[in-house]
């Protein structure tokens, strides 16, 4: 079964399919960061929602958060600097999802604030830890495809 | 023989290593220089944009010494009141609400509020504040305001007067002894949620 997986993404489909993965997780986070970098005191007013950051850190986040969303996307289209790029949105989403999660054990409900700052969009609840689990799941998959080509480098070479 | 094999090993390990700590190496100045990218750009951004907010936290204490909490002024209308919203005793919001001068707004859960509330109060959970941003900006903004949560353990009632005098409201008041004090002076009081 692992075999199988990893001759898929070392296929030539396999790289297709990780790079239309990469794209649409990119075009995505520069989506959800556009509403923010528009609206950062609406932004830094959802971070505050969460009570979990120290009040003077809420401006500092609410101005680095989106734009930092805004480069990777960026640089996950574009595929430079791609390897950086889904590290530091996995580690966002890991922290993410733990706020969330947080947020949710506390009985806390509101627009968590994840993809706009729009009262639309739906509340607190485990489809946002989901969708965050799903996009977390991405970046782990173009990682372990980096490592699967890598290896069969390593492999050819020997 | 055998010492070569091991030595050739050794020297692979090491290679591979070296290999590793490059790649880590190089992923961290990559990280480093994208968050760098961003914040030079987002802190840049502040002064183009129309919504920009500053670098620091303003941070206001409402209340007197004994009820003073901190709250951070956030941003959320650069034109709002810097001003802190101050509180209101039990016989001034007591007639407010006989003369209708003024708008209450409950900021517990909707099963807090639904359990009893102030007759005529609006539920607006502070948490739930920006779920409320199309309601609240359709109401006159020189309507005084009196917000409320269950007494003087919560301090729902003071965050969400900030956040109302934050959005542009000129009249907020706090009400610090909350839905407890109402209650207990008999005053009139609904329970539909």
């Amino acid at each position: 079964m692992r075999s199988t997986v990893e001759n898929f993404l070392a296929s030539k489909p396999g790289k297709l399919f990780v790079r239309i993965v990469q794209i649409g997780l990119g075009l995505l986070f520069i989506y959800a960061s556009l509403d923010k970098i528009w609206n950062p005191g609406l932004f830094a007013k959802s971070i505050s929602n969460y009570r979990l950051l120290p009040l003077p850190l809420l401006h500092i986040s609410a101005i680095m958060l989106p734009w930092i969303e805004l480069i990777c996307g960026l640089a996950l289209v574009t595929n430079r600097y791609q390897r950086a790029a889904y590290t530091i949105i996995g580690g966002m989403l890991i922290i993410f999802i733990l706020a969330i999660a947080s947020a949710m054990s506390r009985g806390l409900d509101f627009n968590c604030g994840c993809f706009s700052v729009d009262s639309e969009e739906s509340n607190m609840g485990l489809m946002k830890v989901v969708q965050n689990v799903g996009l977390l799941f991405s970046c782990v998959l173009i990682e372990y495809r980096a490592r699967v080509v890598h290896l069969k480098q390593a492999a050819t070479l020997d | 023989m055998r010492n070569r094999l091991v030595s050739c090993r050794i020297q692979l390990q090491l290679h591979l290593l070296s290999f590793v700590m490059n790649q880590m190496s190089k992923l961290i100045k990559d990280i480093i220089t994208l968050v760098i990218v961003s914040t030079i750009l987002g802190v840049s951004a502040q002064v183009v944009l129309p919504n920009g907010i500053g670098l620091r936290t303003e941070i206001t204490v409402v209340g007197d010494d004994s009820t003073g909490v901190a709250v951070a002024s956030v941003s959320i209308n650069p034109n709002g009141a810097s001003e802190a919203a101050t509180n209101i005793s039990l016989q001034k919001a007591y007639s407010a609400y006989e003369n209708g001068s003024a708008i209450f707004f409950d900021a517990r859960s909707p099963e807090e509020f639904g359990s009893g509330h102030i007759k005529a109060a609006v539920n607006l959970p502070v948490h739930a504040f920006l779920d409320s941003l199309n309601y609240l900006e359709n109401l006159d903004f020189n309507k005084h305001i009196i917000t409320y949560c269950d007494g003087e353990d919560c301090n729902a009632s003071i965050d969400l007067a900030a956040d109302l005098k934050m959005m542009g409201f000129a009249q907020v008041n706090f009400f610090f002894g909350g839905w407890q004090e109402w209650r207990d002076a008999g005053y009139p009081v609904g329970s539909k949620p």
